[in-house]
């Protein structure tokens, strides 16, 4: 029975030794009840030591995070106005200088281990999360799915240009939850839905999950309406650029635009795909154009296939946009510029509108990548 | 095969939902050194140069970003469409950080594609890695071959 001594003994010791670590562990780590203060308006008491970006989550205020909080986007910024040490490795590289110089810090990483004080923009005190059922799931091209969710008897208040964060559950080898962001298609007056446009992204993680998982009474979370995408109250023309599902918030605008009767204002809209496989929503965009005078809806085909009876516009986007500026569009007029789309559409969108004129602070866009 | 401390904290850093929610390692449970040897193997029996082959699928996306995010054709035998996603990626060796910029090469006659990103680039140039067997972003050799060779 000898032998048996030793390791029995180390067993207990190790016991202990856990047990008085679980113990200390509980004390040292234990922050009680902090406050956040939210821009002086609001003060919300949670348990401390958690992270920013879930305590707020918890007690309904929802900060932009296309991660779900890995630290691997870096769009849950926020100014923290306590001190709480130093910006970790983590943060950096998705900080400016002038933000860290303003204490600018990513919510997912700080954790609240005292009293803090914060600000955010107020538009995120509107911010809900809302337990939808998939109402219609319909192909609109071959990579292109328009998904429409039911807000179960809730309703959405947001302005048309907003985008709203799916909440993709662990599937398949993905284990954890996460989130993305998609601009809204649907309009500000159909309250009770929300439409999205999702186009698959290969190895995308939430394009994945959406066009090959996703089925239609599914319940799946969605946070929102975030963002500042919007059209600005003026007369000046609206030059808009999108292509594939950048499509989404200019449904929602146009067609906002065209309930509310604001037919007075000169719209273009550019829509750029490869083939006529690529163009969706051609037939209510033309009917759109067909009933609102001042409304110009110009599809353009980079590489159109032989005898697919293709007679619109072909190019790149940026070079039939470039050649309508010059040559269709009244000189005379301001113009706004307003683009969907990838970092680098925008820049090279941004580069024909500046090169015809229209300011740079005059160019809105929503990065939706 | 015994590992360098930089080459376990590297694999730790592969794991699912440490940088991205699936990781770099896909299926494969052998050691980070044992797949890059196995994949050294691969490249040398497909006759595959990793900086040749780094160059060229930079090249191939450059020009897919020309789409601006549509399909574009290359040399009239590929069509690269580029996907951008927001926000960076540290790379898993901790020696540099990319942005989120993913392209499909498909070899037009054969149909057979490949997924490529500025990240894959640099594991393959850098570090000799090209992403566990079952990874999305894996440039695996018989393919790489297949497609842009």
């Amino acid at each position: 029975m000898n032998f048996l001594i030793a390791p029995v003994a180390v067993g207990v010791i190790a016991a202990v030794l856990g047990a008085v670590i679980g113990i200390v562990d509980r004390i040292v780590n234990n922050y009680g009840d902090v406050e956040i203060d939210i821009n002086g308006k609001k003060t919300l008491t949670v348990k401390g030591g958690d992270k920013l970006l879930s305590s707020l989550a918890a007690e309904g205020i929802f900060i932009p995070s296309a991660c779900g909080g890995r630290g691997s986007c870096g769009a849950c910024k926020c100014r923290v106005e306590s001190d709480v040490g130093p910006h970790l490795p983590t943060e950096v590289p998705y900080l400016t200088e002038e933000e860290m110089a303003q204490n600018v810090r990513l919510a997912c990483q700080v954790k609240v281990k005292e009293n803090i004080q914060i600000r955010i923009p107020d538009e995120l005190f509107n911010v809900k999360k809302y337990n939808t059922k998939v109402k219609s799931i319909k192909d609109v091209t071959h990579d292109i799915k328009e998904v429409v969710f039911d807000l179960q008897g809730e309703e959405i208040d947001f302005k048309a240009g907003r985008y709203v964060q799916i909440v993709v559950p662990p599937y398949g080898k993905i284990k954890g939850s996460t989130q993305r962001a998609y601009s809204m298609s649907s309009k500000p007056s159909d309250k009770g839905v929300i439409e999205l446009l999702i186009r698959l992204v290969p190895g995308g993680i939430a394009t994945t999950w959406v066009h090959n998982y996703l089925s239609e009474g599914d319940e799946v979370e969605l946070i929102g309406p975030f963002g500042d995408f919007e059209r600005r109250e003026t007369d000046a023309t609206m030059v808009c650029v999108a292509g594939g599902s950048g499509m989404a918030p200019f449904k929602s605008i146009l067609f906002d635009m065209y309930e509310k009767g604001e037919l007075d204002r000169e719209v273009w809209y550019f829509f750029g795909a490869r083939t006529t496989k690529d163009l969706f929503y051609l037939e209510e965009m033309k009917e759109l154009d067909s009933k609102w005078e001042n409304f110009h809806f110009v599809p353009a085909l980079s590489e159109p296939q032989e005898g697919a009876g293709w007679d619109g516009e072909t190019g790149l986007i940026t070079d039939v946009l470039d050649r309508y500026i010059k040559e269709k569009m009244r000189a005379d007029r301001d113009k706004e510029g307003y683009l969907c789309g990838s970092p680098g559409m925008i820049a090279a969108c941004n580069n024909v509108m500046t090169a015809n004129g229209i300011p740079l602070e005059k160019i809105y866009y929503d990065k939706f990548a | 095969m015994k590992m360098s401390p930089e080459l376990k904290k590297a694999q730790e850093n592969m794991q699912p939902g440490v940088i991205t929610a699936d990781g770099f390692l896909g299926d494969e449970k052998r050691s980070l050194k044992d797949i890059i040897v196995r994949d050294e193997e691969e490249m040398r029996k497909y006759g595959l140069d990793y900086e040749e082959s780094a160059k060229l699928l930079r090249e191939l996306m450059e020009e897919g970003r020309k789409g601006l995010g549509e399909a574009v054709t290359v040399k009239e035998r590929w069509l690269v469409q580029t996907f951008e996603s927001r926000g960076p990626l540290p790379c898993p060796f901790e020696d540099g950080i990319f942005k989120k910029v993913t392209a499909e090469i498909t070899d037009k006659k054969s149909g057979e594609k490949i997924l490529v990103s500025d990240m894959a680039i640099h594991l393959m140039e850098s570090h000799r890695f090209l992403e566990g067997i079952g990874s999305s972003f894996r440039l695996d050799p018989e393919q790489l071959k297949k497609v842009v060779f």
